[in-house]
Parts: C-alpha cells; structure tokens; sequence
C-alpha cells in the first residue's frame, strides 16, 4: 500500500508542473460554460427547456464530466512518453512490484482527474444547489469510478500506440465519439428521438445510453436538477466501465513495462 | 511542412465529421422552432470557419520548430528581405489552410447547397483575408513568447474564446439576448465577420450580424489581415535580428 502510495505521489508531483496547462484548460471549460452555455440558454425550444430546466443548469454537470474526462487522461500521454523514452527501466528498478505500479499510476490518473474536477463541481454546486450528504458521497463514489476507468482507457491507449501523434490522433478519436455521443450537451432523449426517426443508427443510440460519461452528467442531474431520474442503470454503467479499463490497464501496463 | 501535421489533419477531420453528424444534427432538434429549420446549416457553415481558423493558426507552431531545429539561420541566409519572408509566411500559411479545409467546404456545400455561385466566390476569396490573417496573428503571438509550451496554452485559451464569442455556432440576436457584453465582442470578432460571409455566399441570409453585406464583413477582414500583418512584420522583424528567437 505504501509504495502505491509513492506511485501516487510521484504523479501528483508530475501533474502540477503542468499548472499553467491546467490554467488554460479550466478557463476552456469555464469558457463554455459561461459563454456557450449562457448563449444557449436564450436558443434552447421551450419543449427542451422543459426537460431541462435551462441549459446553463443542463450543461454545468456536463462540463464537470468533460473537465474529469481530460484530466485524467493525461496520465497516458504521460506512460506513452515514458514507453517511448524507456523511463520504465527506471520504474522496474524501484523496490515496487509492477502490480503495485500498476495500481498506483491507475489510481493516480484518476484522482488527478478528481482534483481538477473539483472547483468545476463547485461551480455547478454554487450556481445549481449543493446536493444532500448522502447524494454527495454518491456523486464523489460514481465520478471516482469515472475517473478510474478514464485514466484505465487512457493508459491502455497508451501503452497500445507506439508515438505520441498516434497516442493523440486515438485521445481525439475518443474524445470527439464519448463527448458527442452522450447525454454531455444535450437530453439523452434528443439522442434517442433521432434514433426512432431513422436518422441516427441504433449502435449510436445505445452507445450514447451506455457511454459512461452520459451516466456521470446524469447522475449529478438526478441529484441537482430532479432530471432525469436517478436510475441504478446509471452506477451499473460506471461499475462496468471502470472494471474493464481498470483491469485491460494493469495488465496492459504490466505487460508493456516488463517487454524487453 | 503542412504535411507534417497528417496527424492534427486526420484529428481536425474527425472532429469536422463529429461535429457535423452529432452536435450539428442533435443540437438543430434542441434550438426554438424560429431557428430549428436552418440551424443544422447554419451550424455546418459555422465549423467550416472554425476549422479554417485552427489550421491557419498551425503556422504559430511552425516557427517554435522551425527555432527549435535551427531552421530560421538558413531562413535568414536566403536571398529575401525579412518583410517578404513574413509576408510570405503568413500567406503560405494562409493558403495552406485553405487546402486543408478546401475538401471541407465542398462537403459543406454539399450539405447546405449554393444558391448563388457569384455570392460564393466573393466569399471564398474575401476569405482568403480571413486566413491570412489568422496566421498573420499566430505568427505575432507566436514570436511574441518563448515558450511552445505556452503558446499551445494561449492560442488554446484563445481559441475557445474568440470561437464562442463569435457567430460560428449562434446567431447574434440570441448572443444579444444572453448578454450586451458578448454582443459587443461579438460584433468586433473576424470570426463573426468571417461566418456572415460564409453563410451569405452559400445563401444563409437569415440571422446575419453585419450590413451591409458582404461590403461590411469584407472591411472587416481587410482590417483584420492589415493590422496582424503588419503587426506580425514589425514584430517579427525585430525579433530576427540578434537571434531574439533563441
């Protein structure tokens, strides 16, 4: 435990050098929020507005995910440099087991991602309400596991890709389908709709209710906005998703560092 | 050197692509029903700016490699003032971009049609200026810092404000409505002036920002590329000389 300790904060460590990266990234997101957002507010249909309350209060929980999203991802742009570099020689030189590393890095890049989440889900406290004790731990449990399971897919994309252009062509590729084919902009329903109507394939459909990033947005949703109702459904998806990448992640990690 | 970037290109498709198919089309079922009729368009028009604003910045990034390797002494040995070597620069870059996004518009028009071709080509070469501009204004901001590092953060930063306090994803009269703030900045973007010309050579006339058109987005982007060129020469100029970019 100690050293997943060490792992942990020899990441964190990592992690804060990039402050002004940080900077940058949280004012994209605050960006969104309190321009596209506010803007949006005024085009939204009333129907939609309905389901929705209004979209600034919609989006708040989205751009917490999205923040939580490309935080903990950060940690595979890391282990593919250290790949490519062979900086896991040094690693495997630690009186660490690969296991232990392992853990450490997949829990490092997910509560990275926590961390920078943070003042994101202040904001959505401050401007939606602050949710109830219990609801609260729920919220913190389900984006942890998010987090988990971001910073697992993360680290299996990169130990898989064998540059940094690929590494980055793959993190955009996973961007731009999870981001855009959730609940993250608009209702779930919409999604759906279109899916009913022919327009939209069916896979795309269930990739959106499946996509573990609708289920985050969501989640906080039920909780902040009494919409959509909270549903189990929503912490099975998460489950489900952060144990597959969580544990393709270690092994794919501990593969990769122990090739000669 | 563009090609280099086959990468970023084949991420900037996908993102084009993801755009379209998804924020596009979903969003067109969310806005209120006045805008619900052309907003898919409308929308399809506006990432086409988006995206000829992103790859004309990527000249920014060549100058931090060109710095990096060395380039910029053999640059300086050529037979060419350093006036004409920005100048050219911020044109190659403008052009280049142009090439990147040429396959974009097509399928651009392909989804919202062409009403008046004249309209059109008036657009596509005031665009140009759009263009030119924006590389002019990377290559200013990019000899301005040392740092590729923070660069990469301020073009990023200013990417995502410049693009949403514009015209490309939402018509002016609702920006009015969120906010007389944004309005203003609104008003005063060259990606606003670079969007309403767009939409009006492909015959998106409803929910322009400027009049008259295309005369007053065409001065607008005059003044943009003017100002950043010029900016962009006098800066760079200056920052040759002595290895300032060292």
């Amino acid at each position: 435990m100690k050293a997943v300790l060490h792992v942990i904060e020899h990441d964190f460590r990592n992690f804060f050098r990039y402050k002004w990266w940080l900077a940058g990234l949280i004012s994209m997101n605050l960006a969104d929020l309190f321009i596209m957002a506010v803007v949006y507010n005024q085009m939204v249909s009333p129907d939609i507005a309905e389901q929705i309350i209004s979209y600034f209060s919609f989006f708040a929980p989205g751009v917490t995910i999205i923040g939580l999203f490309a935080s903990a991802y950060m940690i595979g742009r890391e282990i593919n440099m250290e790949v490519r570099r062979q900086i896991h020689h040094y690693m495997l030189s630690l009186p660490i087991t690969r296991l232990e590393l392992a853990i450490g890095r997949l829990l490092a890049g997910g509560l990275r991602g926590m961390v920078y989440m943070s003042p994101l889900l202040l904001t959505t406290f401050l401007f939606l309400g602050f949710p109830s004790l219990p609801q609260l731990l729920v919220i913190l449990g389900a984006l942890f596991l998010l987090a988990t399971g971001i910073s697992g897919l993360s680290i299996a994309t990169a130990v898989s890709t064998t540059s940094l252009e690929k590494f980055v062509t793959a993190r955009g590729m996973v961007y731009y389908v999870l981001f855009f084919c959730s609940s993250i902009f608009y209702p779930l329903s919409l999604i759906q709709d279109l899916g009913r109507d022919g327009v939209m394939p069916q896979f795309v459909v269930m990739l959106a209710e499946f996509n573990p990033l609708s289920s985050g947005a969501d989640l906080i949703r039920s909780f902040l906005l009494g919409t959509p109702e909270f549903t189990f459904n929503m912490i099975r998806n998460l489950v489900v998703f952060s144990t597959i990448f969580a544990t393709t992640a270690t092994f794919a990690y501990m593969k990769i560092i122990q090739r000669k | 050197m563009f090609l280099q970037f086959k990468f970023l290109i084949i991420l900037r498709a996908i993102w084009f692509a993801a755009q379209i198919a998804f924020f596009g089309l979903i969003a067109s079922r969310m806005v209120v029903p006045a805008l619900a009729d052309i907003y898919f368009e409308y929308y399809v028009a506006g990432v086409v700016i988006m995206m000829l604003y992103s790859t004309s910045v990527f000249i920014g990034y060549d100058i931090f490699e060109e710095a990096e390797h060395g380039v910029f002494e053999y640059l300086l040995s050529l037979p060419v003032s350093r006036r004409e070597l920005v100048l050219g620069r911020s044109i190659g870059g403008g052009i280049r971009s142009f090439i990147f996004v040429g396959p974009l518009i097509a399928i651009a028009l392909f989804v919202i049609g062409l009403e008046n071709p004249l309209n059109f080509l008036i657009a596509f070469l005031a665009l140009f200026l759009f263009a030119f501009g924006v590389s002019g204004m990377s290559i200013t901001i990019a000899v301005g810092l040392k740092s590729s590092d923070h660069f990469d953060i301020l073009m990023g930063v200013l990417n995502a404000f410049i693009i949403r306090l514009s015209t490309t994803m939402y018509p002016q009269t609702f920006v009015q409505d969120a906010s007389q703030a944004y309005a203003v900045l609104t008003n005063f973007n060259p990606v606003t002036f670079a969007s309403d010309l767009f939409r009006w050579g492909v015959g998106i006339e409803k929910y322009l920002t400027m009049t008259p058109m295309p005369l007053a987005a065409i001065i607008g982007l005059v003044i943009f590329f003017f100002t950043f060129t010029f900016i962009g020469v006098t800066i760079y100029e200056r920052r040759l000389e002595g290895g300032g970019w060292q």
